[in-house]
């Protein structure tokens, strides 16, 4: 069972499979995955509108379902049954694809995501460095987005946004390369497989990974354009940034991916600093139990780390242009790059051991 | 037979992409094309095993160039033309005089004789690979970077920071000294 889904149907397969097999196989295994990742961005929106309406003393959705808790689906319908339009200067084709970009890059990023040893899609050796570059698509689709719209507002917000999730991919990059140092890997099973235990977790490695850790979530909130970095979409400037001209299912697509992408954003936090799937004591073992034991873990420290991002959300108010570039540039990539030079440091005077191990041993 | 597949449908994205950049006008689409093109070309990096380079390929190219260009476009405007000739009305010295079409021809020539050459000794000396196992790349290049080619890539990273360095100072406001007045 230790193994990925890519793995165990390569090996099931065997080594001459017709390529339609393989291709429907590992068609179904994404398209399983990319639901669950679907429905999970559905009900971040409930989350938000759930959470925020507990901030701001009110009910928030409580009529569809129990507790509201299919607000989501009635919203999906009421998006698809909404009337596509474009506008007339708008430049068509890269209208209707950049909401399709979006998706498509949040969705790729889905394929490394450590959920569980076994349940994840594949491991690669460069897993890392590999979700980092398929997550820049999602700053393309922003910019197309605002670009191909041909309206004022969307082409400032897709502006911002471009500049936006460029600038912050350096600070998040850095301390993720920081963890890289100390696990000696960029796969996420190496990540994950070296955080053994409460103490293992990366972010009371050091000082430098504790830093690292608020560091990354900064700076990932702000790729993510979640509030208090919401610029590339601040209603009180730019009616509704880079999406202002689309309407119905497009409209959610930007939303989904946004959600999924923080979804993202978290368990990769999650699984950089806070043990990933790594059950207490190695409970239920390498079967199946300890599979859904690892999936709990996974999903309790990510869907805990997306509270905060929405807690966030509804607590700050927004940050200036100017002052969005002064903290990329003038703390959080200054910070990282100290943590950096700090965690390689460590690793030479202390031989690679924890404060705890430093202490206890 | 799956990664020959694969290996076919990246090949069909990459020249799809680069045809697409040769014969659209319209300088967005040709942006668009190329950042196809190049995730084709990250595609058939990795059929032929080189995971590090694919991916460096996608971080580099569709995270950095690409955005780059469709910052440029954008910033620096451009007008939207229906056809060839317009723009040879219009900006005739854009199409090139007598000297540029002698030296483009002349290039030209050269890299099609030898592309040819090269491209006859591939089909040629072609016989079918043996499909190895996929083996990853990523240590073996970190190891040989800091050790037989430590010299390359440092000078690689001083190269770096004075791109980075010169950056800075081309973006920084130029202090405009006037007799006490703020200008």
């Amino acid at each position: 069972m230790n193994q990925t889904v890519v793995s165990y149907f390569s090996q099931l397969l065997g080594n001459t499979p017709s390529w339609a097999l393989t291709f429907g196989i590992f068609f179904l295994a994404a398209f399983i995955i990319a639901n669950i990742a679907m429905a999970i961005g559905g009900l971040g929106t409930y989350a938000e509108r759930k959470i925020s309406a507990d901030l701001q003393a009110r009910l928030g959705p409580n009529r569809v379902g129990p507790y509201g808790i299919l607000q989501f689906i009635a919203d999906a319908v009421k998006m698809l049954m909404k009337e596509d339009i474009s506008p007339r200067g708008a430049d068509k084709f890269l209208f209707y694809f950049s909401p399709f970009l979006a998706l498509f890059g949040v969705f790729a990023t889905l394929a490394v995501l450590p959920v569980s040893s076994g349940f994840t899609l594949t491991h690669l050796n460069v897993g890392v460095f590999y979700l980092i570059a398929i997550s820049s698509l999602i700053g393309v689709s922003v910019f197309l987005g605002g670009y191909a719209s041909n309206s004022k507002w969307s082409m400032l917000g897709g502006m911002r946004g471009a500049s936006q999730i460029i600038s912050y991919e350096i600070p998040v990059t850095i301390s993720i390369l920081a963890v890289v140092l100390l696990a000696g890997g960029m796969g996420f099973n190496t990540i994950v497989e070296s955080q053994k235990g409460f103490t293992g977790w990366y972010v009371f490695h050091n000082p430098f990974t504790f830093i690292g850790f608020f560091v990354y979530f900064i700076a990932s909130l702000a790729e993510a354009n979640r509030a208090p970095f919401d610029l590339p979409e601040a209603e009180s400037e730019l009616v509704s940034g880079f999406h202002t001209e689309y309407t119905g299912m497009r409209f959610a697509f930007f939303a989904l991916a946004e959600y999924v992408e923080v979804f993202v954003l978290c368990g990769i936090g999650a699984t950089m600093f806070l043990g990933g799937y790594q059950v207490p004591f190695g409970l239920g073992g390498d079967g199946l139990l300890g599979q859904v034991l690892q999936l709990g873990a996974f999903f309790t420290k990510t869907f805990a780390l997306y509270y905060v991002v929405i807690w966030c959300r509804w607590t700050f108010p927004r940050l200036r242009a100017d002052q969005l570039m002064t903290v990329c540039w003038k703390y959080l990539t200054p910070i990282a790059l100290f943590n950096l030079v700090g965690c390689a440091v460590w690793m030479v005077c202390f031989d690679g051991q924890s404060v705890w191990e430093l202490i206890f041993h | 037979m799956f990664v020959s597949f694969l290996f076919y449908l990246s090949s069909a994205l990459t020249l799809a992409g680069a045809l697409g950049v040769l014969f659209t006008r319209n300088i967005m689409y040709a942006c668009i094309s190329l950042l196809c093109s190049l995730i084709g070309v990250a595609g058939l990096y990795v059929t032929l095993g080189a995971d590090l380079v694919a991916v460096t390929q996608t971080m580099v190219y569709v995270g950095g160039v690409v955005i780059l260009m469709l910052f440029a476009v954008m910033l620096t405007g451009g007008k939207d033309f229906k056809s060839r000739m317009q723009v040879m009305f219009n900006y005739p010295d854009a199409m090139g005089n007598k000297w540029t079409y002698g030296v483009g021809i002349a290039a030209a020539l050269v890299f099609l004789a030898y592309s040819a050459q090269l491209i006859w000794k591939i089909i040629q000396s072609a016989t079918k690979p043996e499909v190895e196992t996929f083996k990853s790349t990523v240590e073996d290049i970190g190891i040989s970077l800091i050790s037989e080619h430590v010299l390359a890539f440092e000078i690689s990273s001083v190269l770096l920071l004075g791109a980075l360095m010169g950056a800075a100072i081309i973006a920084r406001p130029k202090k405009i000294i006037t007799d006490g007045e703020d200008s």
